[in-house]
């Protein structure tokens, strides 16, 4: 078990956003606190990186934001993955796949 | 819950500051949910707001980051929006011009005819009227024009003495003497070109250079001055293949030698069809008193450039003015004025070219109000598709783009077409062109025509495409739903305009309609003239004999022999010669005096025009002897003189007086001591200025005894006068090979192209007007049509009521039929006012003809019937049950 938090790797903030959208649209809030909870708080993500994706993804035009009212009636910018992005995920799910497969390779035991 | 999406409704496009606003509602939603969420766990609100911003880290630089992507993000979209929506628009657009072919193959055509004509006539008028002659600046190079006693006059060789001598506004003045030249090229053949005698500085005051060569020097055009002559670009390619070294070689022109100093590029001659130039050398004769009454020539002048065209006018006027102060017989009421080159050459063009001009521009009108009238109607159909995609969020201009991008694809579609029209139209305008126009001869396509007439045409679809797209957004969505199509005040106004639009429409094709019928009847009475002489089966054949190697025993010689050839060749009836054949537009008169008549002033004598014929003449032109003799082979030189007159001048000097033993002294050559000569028969009256215009009085003479350099012959024969060209052409040719033979022509011919322009005019206008009435019938049963579809509802119930299809029909008709009434109304107050327009143009009818003008209503009465007979079919036989179903 890991006594730190560890360092986000490059890129790899990308993947988790467009993954978690894969579960439909949500605010950025929704986002942050979905990440956070699959990652039992191995992973440290603090928020500015993760809207600095969320709109650099809009950007892309891997997901699309527009307002909408939120659980408790506020206004929220809702994101959605678009067809691109579900395209994007896919890959770079792929390529991350790999990555890890190799890196565990090495970190096996023989 | 699932939010909007953003691909199918759009927001309003975001500011940098909203889309700053945004982003901190977005932030602080987060940190709010995150400050809730830890009180709720049980931290204070203070410490749970320092918390959240913990974990949020850096908010300064994301909001630099964010703010940066957002605005870059926003105008991408708007980019790619615009793209997406003008794609989706064309795409659209082409889908529902596809969907109505009759309304797009409607509009099209329309607009493909407005915009073919407009072009085609545009670009020859254009090259005609608007374009100055390329002599720089043109409006200073001018003619002059006298008047004597009111009447057109030409200038003297002491015009060229008086003015340069008087006038300090010119920069000089120019001879300019019309030269029939006779060039005798290297191979022995001779060929007649139009030749100008001028000033040696002809070609400084045109301001232009020599394409090859140089130019007369001052002083060439004094006697004395060796023979020199400058051929223009098309002569030196055509007979000595455009070589250099044709410069410095001598040329045979009418039996003299002429050395060939230079050449004057092809669009800089002057006069325009001019091919050979030479100095004018006048004689000391020419150059005294005695020769101001001796009028045959013009002048050419150019203003210097700091005085005003008006100052010169006014200075050559006073110059007339003192003039006639010295000469006062002979210059009575003698005046000068200057007119430009350009004004001068287009002169009598000028009326016919604006009148077809202002044709097609009607043409165009009534093209552009169908297109109107046909976008109208169509978006009255589409008003509930209007009112649907505006509910759906397009907004006002989103619909007029739309429409605007159906309008311009019919525009550019229509003008594609019209190009190709505009082509096609100026070859067979070109071809049909009548030998007089020789300028509309060089007129070609003009880019800047076809750019402005498209654009007239697209500004129209434009305005007339887009209205019905503001009166939807206009309106209201609710209303327009509502409304679903029936029945709405918009509708009303719609009505109306499509109502006055067609109205306009007919008004202008009854306009152009009476001005061509006008034109048409003015051409078939033109033609219904009796020449006076015989039209079929003669031929007539030009040929010039050069004066200078034929004394008048030598032409009588030529003429004799070939007579007597000419009749011997197979098929030939009777053979016969004259200086001047009828309608071909030459010419000459002389003043006159009757034996025992007594005359206050030498201007008070009489003239009339003077023809040499040989004794066949009136035989083979058919031109009847109706007292006295003919000319006969004895009235010979050594023979005393006799004189021949026609009807006209017995009319006129003569009137109740027998001719036939009458004196008449012809001032020949101006000898006073010219002996008084015997009239010894009167012969039928022939027109021989043009078909319109009344015969003249005039003298036929012996052409044995006043023999003239200018010959025609004249054949009649029972075989096609057409076979018969080359064998007289030989005889010629074998006679004298340095006698040039021109204008091989039959009578019926001449006749044909004496009226050339009159046909050309009028074709073109009613071709005009045949398509403005096929145009406004079009207009008139869209408008009927229409209205039937908007009224079936209406329908039904009178005929569940009762009413007879009969009845119903004649409904609609009469609806058509009103319009018609109105529009004709109009038209024929707008074709009496434009009457006086036309009336120069105009022969045995007068513009208010009523003839005319009651068969255009009628024309227009027919074409409105069946416009609206096939609607009014379409109505009566509506069913009831499913007319008031269908709604």
């Amino acid at each position: 078990m890991a006594t730190r938090p560890l360092d986000l790797l490059q890129g790899t903030l990308d993947v988790l956003v467009l993954r978690t959208l894969t579960w439909g649209p949500m605010h950025g809030y929704a986002v942050s606190r979905s990440i956070r909870q699959r990652t039992d708080g191995v992973i440290d993500i603090e928020d500015a990186p993760l809207y600095k994706a969320l709109h650099r993804l809009e950007h892309a035009g891997f997901i699309a934001a527009e307002w909408g009212l939120s659980e408790n009636n506020r206004k929220a910018r809702y994101y959605e993955l678009t067809a691109a992005g579900r395209r994007h995920l896919r890959a770079e799910e792929a390529v991350w796949r790999q990555y890890a497969a190799a890196v565990f390779k090495v970190l096996e035991p023989t | 819950m699932r939010p909007p999406r953003r691909r199918f409704f759009r927001l309003p496009w975001r500011t940098r500051r909203q889309i700053r606003a945004d982003l901190e509602t977005e932030l602080s939603f987060h940190l709010d949910m995150r400050v809730e969420a830890l009180v709720a766990l049980g931290l204070s609100p203070d410490a749970a707001r320092a918390q959240a911003l913990r974990e949020f880290g850096d908010i300064d630089d994301a909001r630099r980051y964010i703010g940066a992507v957002d605005t870059d993000t926003e105008a991408a979209q708007r980019r790619s929006e615009y793209m997406s929506d003008l794609w989706q628009d064309i795409t659209y657009a082409a889908r529902k011009l596809r969907a109505t072919p009759a309304f797009t193959a409607a509009a099209i055509v329309t607009l493909a005819l407005g915009i073919g004509a407009n072009t085609a006539i545009f670009s020859v008028v254009d090259h005609v009227l608007l374009q100055a002659p390329p002599f720089p600046p043109a409006n200073r190079l001018v003619r002059l024009r006298f008047t004597q006693q009111g009447h057109g006059d030409v200038a003297t060789p002491m015009d060229i003495v008086d003015y340069p001598t008087q006038a300090k506004d010119f920069v000089g003045f120019s001879i300019i003497d019309s030269w029939t030249a006779n060039v005798v090229l290297e191979n022995g053949d001779a060929e007649q070109v139009r030749g100008v005698q001028v000033g040696a500085n002809l070609f400084d005051l045109l301001r232009i250079k020599p394409l090859h060569g140089r130019f007369f020097r001052e002083g060439e055009d004094k006697a004395g001055a060796s023979n020199v002559v400058v051929l223009s670009e098309q002569l030196w390619r055509r007979d000595f293949g455009g070589d250099e070294s044709a410069i410095g070689k001598t040329v045979r022109i009418n039996a003299r030698s002429f050395t060939i100093i230079g050449v004057v590029p092809a669009e800089q001659r002057y006069p325009f069809t001019a091919e050979a130039w030479t100095p004018r050398v006048f004689t000391a004769q020419e150059l005294s008193d005695d020769s101001r009454g001796a009028r045959w020539m013009s002048v050419l002048g150019r203003v210097k450039d700091d005085v005003s065209i008006d100052a010169a006018n006014t200075e050559v006027r006073l110059i007339s003015q003192s003039m006639e102060h010295r000469f006062p017989e002979t210059y009575r009421e003698r005046r000068a004025q200057i007119l430009s080159v350009q004004e001068f050459t287009v002169g009598d063009l000028k009326k016919p070219l604006y009148i077809i001009l202002t044709a097609v521009v009607l043409v165009l009108l009534i093209a552009c109000a169908n297109v109107a009238n046909l976008l109208l109607v169509r978006a009255s159909a589409r008003e509930t598709e209007m009112a649907i995609r505006s509910a759906l969020g397009a907004g006002r201009g989103r619909l007029v783009r739309q429409l605007m991008t159906e309008s311009v694809m019919l525009s550019v579609v229509g003008a594609a077409i019209g190009i190709g029209l505009a082509k096609l139209g100026m070859t067979v305008l070109l071809g049909h062109v009548p030998p007089g126009l020789v300028l509309v001869q060089r007129a070609s396509i003009d880019s800047r025509t076809l750019a402005a007439t498209t654009l007239v045409a697209l500004a129209a679809g434009l305005l007339f495409g887009t209205l019905p797209a503001m009166q939807v957004a206009g309106r209201g969505v609710a209303d327009a739903l509502r409304g679903g199509g029936r029945g709405a005040q918009g509708k009303a106004i719609t009505g109306r305009a499509k109502r006055a639009i067609v109205i306009g429409e007919l008004a202008l094709a009854v306009t152009l309609l009476s001005g061509a019928g006008l034109l048409l009847r003015s051409f078939n009475r033109l033609m219904a003239v009796d020449p006076g002489f015989r039209t079929e089966s003669v031929l007539s054949m030009k040929m010039a004999l050069p004066q200078s190697k034929y004394d008048s025993t030598g032409h009588r010689i030529f003429v004799r022999q070939l007579l007597e050839r000419a009749a011997a060749v197979p098929g030939v009836g009777s053979v016969a010669m004259t200086n001047f054949v009828p309608l071909d537009g030459g010419g000459y008169g002389f003043t006159f005096n009757v034996r025992g008549r007594t005359y206050a002033r030498p201007s008070d004598e009489p003239d009339a025009e003077v023809r040499q014929v040989t004794p066949a003449f009136f035989n083979t032109m058919g031109v009847p002897i109706v007292r006295g003799r003919g000319i006969q082979d004895g009235d010979a030189p050594g023979a005393p003189t006799v004189y021949l007159v026609n009807q006209t001048f017995v009319k006129r000097f003569f009137p109740t007086e027998n001719p036939i033993g009458q004196f008449i002294r012809l001032g020949w050559g101006g000898d006073p001591n010219e002996p008084y000569c015997e009239i010894v028969g009167v012969v039928g009256d022939v027109h021989g200025e043009g078909l319109g215009d009344a015969p003249l009085p005039t003298v036929y003479a012996s052409l044995a005894q006043h023999p003239f350099s200018s010959l025609t012959l004249l054949v009649r024969t029972s075989a096609s006068p057409a076979s018969l060209a080359t064998p007289l052409r030989s005889i010629v040719h074998d006679l004298d090979r340095e006698v040039p033979v021109f204008s091989v022509q039959t009578m019926a011919e001449r006749v044909a192209s004496s009226v050339g322009r009159q046909r050309f005019y009028t074709t073109l206008v009613a071709l005009f007007a045949a398509v403005a009435l096929v145009l406004a019938a079009v207009g008139l049963y869209g408008v009927i049509a229409y209205a039937v579809s908007q009224r079936t509802h209406e329908l039904g119930i009178r005929v569940a009521l009762g009413a007879t299809s009969q009845r119903i029909s004649t409904m609609v008709i009469r609806e058509g039929l009103a319009l018609t009434a109105v529009g004709a109304g109009l038209g024929i107050v707008a074709a009496l006012a434009a009457g006086s327009v036309v009336a120069s143009l105009l022969f045995g009818v007068t513009p208010r003809d009523p003839i005319t003008l009651t068969g255009v209503v009628v024309v227009l009465a027919a074409v409105a019937m069946v416009a609206s007979w096939l609607p009014a079919r379409r109505a009566a036989r509506v069913d009831p049950l499913v007319a008031m179903r269908g709604e």
